[in-house]
């Protein structure tokens, strides 16, 4: 499981340009679905279809995005240097410095122009990325080129390392209970998003086609664990999140009670989650159609959208654990009206 | 015309808070199942009362939804340090009407509501960051006045907290409390539906109390997606003329509902509403809406191939506050300014509102 997370963090594939990823998590998957598919915006759907003899099987959708945050470049000036702006949450603080590579294989370092204090930060029109050219005619990337951030996957044993984990992790969760997965009473569609981090825009046409009765994203969450960092209940090893809300969704509530009973009853440990900000793909899945009751399991991730993410190797195996379980059995959503 | 007031007080009783919507919902479906000739909900839980219409001789007929929100802003349990509980907010919610506040913590792990009041801790207890005026959300807890062990034994993180204020009727015929936004609506919406039950209708109505305006706007958005009515109404509050709201901004108390212009609204709806209102001497004022309507009407516009949309408002002071005011008779005027309009649609009205 190490081994295919290192290929999935290393895989360059910034929101809007998956195919990478989706080589990569297509070759996994392939063996394990009953049927898979790429829809019109690159989408990678996974079909276990539900056991024979199943009556009234429930279509179940599971969002992992595959896309990842990255740059842009904006336009290459006289001497060489790329200017460039962000693809999805980029913040200038976690870049100097930093390694981007793109597309085509050239690699470049972050500067940075000078401030007028050397602990300021500059926005990312301050910021260029330098690949080693000295003029435009010989620079090797040119307008409209994208990059990602490059950092070495590193095993710290428990914790793991990289970057993209934001959201490989759940790739990799998704692709580890559909092999988990031997029977299911359920219509299950794993859906490996794209262009998530602009906008959670792979799901909400995914959820479209697919027009689940239910669903759940696997996503990262925040961290409360580490110094002066306290708002957020939330911490690494303590088990996967089970997500309350966060700054765009309301989970269901029927589908947060289905998780949490499931994770009692099998005794994995979990944490339940009230993010303050950002979303995940669950939002979009929520609001389309009909509408459809949601929710979301977090791996809890230390330093996110920074290009040395971090999560505990627990959690994502008992993430695991905590998705088969759910999809192996029946499920009845039962309306909570004493809350 | 019955008292819509025991009605409207119910509604404040319970609480309802965005994405939970469960308990008031209950009490609305009480009251509509025998307004209506079939109720259900939708998967997120949004009401859907079906009046019918009496156009005959057509397979379809056309339909008009209603959209009245009975989400409600609160607030959550984000963590419980020593007994006392940090919040953050549904909706909503500025943090300078808190301290002081009456709240109910919906204990999950007992199944009880513990009553608890918003302190605010002094001031040399705080970090500097904290500033010296109006104290963030983030800084404020609730007191349940338990032990320590007791709240971590009864209330999860992700609990449910609501304001715990009851209804104030007021000298003057205004009613003053929270989550009168938008519950207002609610009552208004089912005065319309009582006075449907003596006046002739073609069209079909839904009747839709929605989940999550407050939040996603999800509610009205999935409704009408599943429900494709031929043109959707609104019903909301607004800002009402008081202290600091005095431009066009705002709109007097207890003199009747106002009719949204703007692009969000099809002008032939914001006509129809006019002549009606003329018509049954109802007295209203317009509203200007010029972008977005910050209602359920943003989402009804843009559904599916887009509906024709009208936003109708019922004039409310201290907005998202515990102590909301609106005019009773704005209530009642809403509701039947909605039935007159309901009344008056012809059997070939869409015909008459296409664009050249």
């Amino acid at each position: 499981m190490k081994q295919l997370l290192k290929t999935l963090t290393d895989t360059f594939s910034p929101s809007g340009y998956e195919d990478e990823i989706r080589k990569v998590i297509l070759k996994e998957v392939k063996p394990l679905a009953d049927e898979v598919r790429v829809d019109a915006l690159g989408n990678l759907i996974a079909r276990k279809k539900p056991a024979k003899g199943t009556k009234d099987a429930k279509k179940i959708m599971i969002a992992a995005h595959m896309d990842e945050i990255g740059v842009m470049v904006t336009h290459v000036d006289g001497n060489g240097f790329v200017r460039f702006t962000n693809i999805g949450g980029v913040y200038p603080r976690n870049l100097p410095g930093g390694h981007v590579r793109f597309a085509n294989g050239v690699s470049g370092v972050i500067g940075l122009e000078p401030t007028t204090s050397a602990t300021d930060v500059p926005p990312l029109n301050k910021m260029f990325i330098d690949v080693g050219a000295d003029s435009k005619k010989n620079c090797p990337v040119k307008t409209g080129d994208v990059g990602s951030f490059e950092r070495t996957f590193i095993d710290l044993g428990d914790k793991l390392v990289a970057k993209s984990m934001d959201d490989r992790i759940g790739c990799l969760v998704a692709i580890e209970a559909l092999r988990a997965l031997k029977s299911t009473p359920h219509d299950v569609y794993f859906v490996f998003t794209t262009q998530e981090e602009v906008g959670t825009r792979g799901a909400e046409t995914s959820a479209y086609g697919i027009d689940p009765d239910l669903g759940f994203s696997i996503d990262v969450t925040g961290w409360g664990d580490t110094p002066g960092q306290k708002d957020f209940d939330v911490a690494l090893g303590k088990g996967p999140a089970i997500k309350i809300r966060d700054g765009g969704m309301l989970a269901d509530p029927r589908v947060v009670q289905w998780m949490v009973r499931t994770a009692e009853k099998a005794k994995v440990p979990y944490q339940r989650e009230v993010l303050l900000g950002g979303t995940t793909d669950a939002r979009a899945m929520q609001l389309v159609r009909g509408g459809v009751p949601v929710g979301c399991i977090s791996i809890p991730c230390r330093y996110v959208h920074t290009p040395s993410e971090m999560v505990d190797y627990n959690d994502v195996k008992n993430a695991v654990k905590l998705i088969g379980v759910m999809l192996s059995n029946p499920v009845n959503l039962q309306l909570i009206v004493t809350l | 015309m019955t008292d819509i007031l025991p009605f409207l007080k119910s509604l404040l009783s319970v609480s309802g808070l965005s994405g939970h919507e469960a308990p008031v919902a209950t009490l609305i479906e009480q009251k509509w199942t025998p307004l209506v000739d079939e109720i259900s909900r939708s998967r997120l839980g949004s009401i859907h009362g079906l009046k019918k219409g009496s156009v005959s001789g057509k397979a379809t007929r056309p339909s008009v939804l209603i959209s009245t929100h009975m989400d409600a802003i609160g607030l959550m349990v984000t963590r419980i340090v020593d007994g006392f509980i940090y919040i953050t907010a549904i909706g909503g919610i500025d943090s300078r009407i808190l301290p002081g506040t009456p709240v109910i913590v919906h204990a999950s792990k007992t199944n009880e509501e513990l009553y608890g009041v918003i302190m605010i801790p002094p001031s040399d207890l705080l970090p500097e960051s904290a500033g010296t005026g109006a104290l963030a959300l983030k800084y404020l807890m609730v007191d349940t006045g338990l032990a320590a062990g007791e709240v971590s034994k009864r209330v999860s993180i992700g609990d449910l907290v609501s304001f715990n204020t009851e209804p104030v009727e007021m000298t003057g015929g205004c009613v003053s409390g929270h989550t009168l936004d938008n519950r207002a609506s609610v009552a208004a919406l089912t005065i319309c539906l009582e006075e449907l039950q003596s006046k002739s209708h073609l069209w079909d109505v839904w009747a839709v109390s929605s989940i999550q305006e407050e939040e996603t706007l999800g509610g009205a958005k999935t409704s009408a997606f599943q429900l494709r009515p031929t043109i959707a109404v609104a019903m909301d509050v607004t800002f009402g003329k008081g202290t600091g709201v005095q431009g066009w901004e705002g709109q007097e108390l207890g003199k009747g509902p106002a009719l949204g212009i703007g692009p969000v609204i099809h002008p032939f709806l914001h006509n129809r509403f006019k002549e009606v209102a003329e018509k049954a001497e109802i007295p209203f004022a317009v509203e200007p809406m010029p972008a977005r309507s910050s209602t359920d009407g943003d989402a009804l516009q843009l559904t599916a191939e887009g509906i024709p949309t009208m936003v109708l408002s019922i004039p409310l002071r201290y907005m998202h506050t515990p102590v909301e005011v609106v005019a009773l008779k704005d209530i009642q005027r809403a509701g039947r300014l909605l039935a007159e309009f309901i009344a008056s649609l012809e059997a070939d009205f869409m015909t008459k509102i296409a664009w050249d």
